[in-house]
């Protein structure tokens, strides 16, 4: 796998949201923090993760857009609505390394670090379950309709249709899953593992992270 | 032939004796509060998280909204029918923590400050819950803890906006910039959050109730 194609290790990825996060919104009030955003959309780009950034900027335009908006509309200054753009613009880019991580290995790289197993594997089957769960939606609104059970805005409807059903399916597929999980060996005491696929720090990693920190102290600096 | 039936009669009545023993013996033992969790409690709320997570998503987009209370309002529902639900499955010491953990982490990403409010807030529920209820076998421990957990965070993310959106004017003043600094509708958002987590823990209540009805609910 080339440099370039090679993901950024889960931790590092999460360490940069963090900073992104933190420094975006610190510096959310300055026109420069302006500048500083759009460099990291730029810089998240190069580094791979351009699907996340374009998966990410539409949400950004229509709902930062419709409280910079309102924002402006309150206070009928240009300024005040720039804000409002750089903290939805440091959250919104906060999310883009997140959401480029993929759950197996941010469970292999906390294993690595000795993360208690309960964090791990809780970690693992909560973020992994977020598909499952649509498709559990779709289905149990599937069911609806082929039942005729009338509209979803009626709270009865809701709670006897759709709330019930869906929890039921929710044990039903934690009990299949807590015994597969058994069957494959997991266990949450302090058994020894191994992790076969080891998540390294590599040199993009490294250069990743510090040149998102340079670039922080010049938007300080400069 | 006779000797055989007399030598099965003697055994059936020595191992009817045995079981007279065994419930004799098998007095009501003292339960101890702290259980150890299986896997399948892990799963379970981990799950529920999931669910949580999901349906917490919509926080990245009030974040930025400077009205005190607003994460609350929109996310109390949600954040209370899970829980109890969670809780009235995996009745034991910590569900609550775990559920924070594991939806926190995720959610950090979204709005950082709120995962340190949850996970200290999850703490202070399961002192409360374990020192009035002494754990959460009673169903009023879990709709009590499921009530109380959401409204919890709001002194924290009070002093949160107090610093994001406190800025200072061309005179040099500090400038209130966030909705929510008059005390009248302080209480008046704080009623709202209760009230709502309140019909959500019975929402989750009743859910989990009639699943345990359905048979479903296994310990």
């Amino acid at each position: 796998m080339s440099l370039y194609n090679r993901k950024i290790n889960p931790l590092i990825a999460l360490l940069s949201g963090v900073l992104i996060m933190v420094f975006g919104l610190v510096t959310a009030t300055r026109v420069e923090g302006s500048y500083f955003l759009i460099a990291v959309f730029l810089y998240l780009m190069l580094f791979g993760y351009y699907k996340e950034c374009f998966r990410v900027l539409p949400l950004y335009v229509i709902v930062g857009g419709i409280f910079v908006l309102i924002t402006y509309i309150i206070s009928n200054d240009s300024f005040s609505a720039l804000k409002m753009a750089n903290r939805f613009g440091a959250i919104f880019l906060a999310i883009v390394p997140g959401i480029g991580i993929e759950p197996v290995r941010m469970t292999r790289n906390l294993s690595q670090i000795h993360t208690p197993r309960v964090i791990t594997l809780g970690m693992l089957i909560a973020l992994s379950f977020v598909p499952t769960l649509k498709i559990e939606v779709k289905r149990v609104r599937e069911a609806m309709k082929t039942r005729g059970a009338g509209s979803i805005l009626n709270p009865r409807i809701f709670y006897r249709a759709f709330l019930i059903p869906f929890v039921m399916r929710l044990i039903n597929i934690s009990d299949t899953l807590s015994l597969s999980v058994e069957l494959r060996g997991f266990t949450i005491d302090k058994s020894d593992y191994t992790v076969y696929k080891k998540e390294a720090l590599n040199f993009k990693d490294i250069i990743y992270i510090l040149a998102l920190i340079v670039g922080m102290i010049l938007v300080v600096v400069l | 032939m006779e000797e055989l039936v007399k030598q099965l009669i003697e055994n059936s009545s020595s191992v009817m004796d045995n079981r007279k023993i065994d419930t004799v013996e098998d007095k009501p033992k003292k339960r101890n509060i702290f259980q150890k969790y299986k896997i399948k409690d892990i799963v379970f709320l981990a799950i529920i998280s999931g669910c949580m997570l999901i349906t917490g998503a919509i926080m990245p987009l009030i974040t930025q909204v400077p009205i005190f209370g607003i994460i609350e309002i929109a996310l109390g529902l949600q954040f209370s029918i899970f829980p109890v639900i969670g809780l009235m499955k995996v009745r034991k010491p910590g569900a609550m923590i775990l559920i924070s953990l594991f939806c926190g982490l995720l959610l950090a990403f979204m709005f950082l400050p709120m995962f340190a409010c949850l996970m200290l807030c999850a703490v202070i529920v399961e002192l409360l819950t374990l020192l009035i209820f002494r754990g959460y076998d009673k169903n009023s421990a879990c709709v009590f803890a499921g009530t109380i957990y959401m409204p919890l965070t709001l002194p924290f993310l009070y002093l949160w906006y107090n610093v994001i959106y406190t800025i200072k004017s061309d005179d040099g003043k500090a400038v209130q910039a966030f909705v929510g600094a008059d005390p009248t509708f302080i209480c008046l958002i704080t009623l709202a959050v209760v009230a709502i987590c309140f019909v959500g823990s019975l929402i989750g209540m009743k859910i989990a109730m009639e699943m345990e009805r359905a048979g479903v609910m296994k310990k």
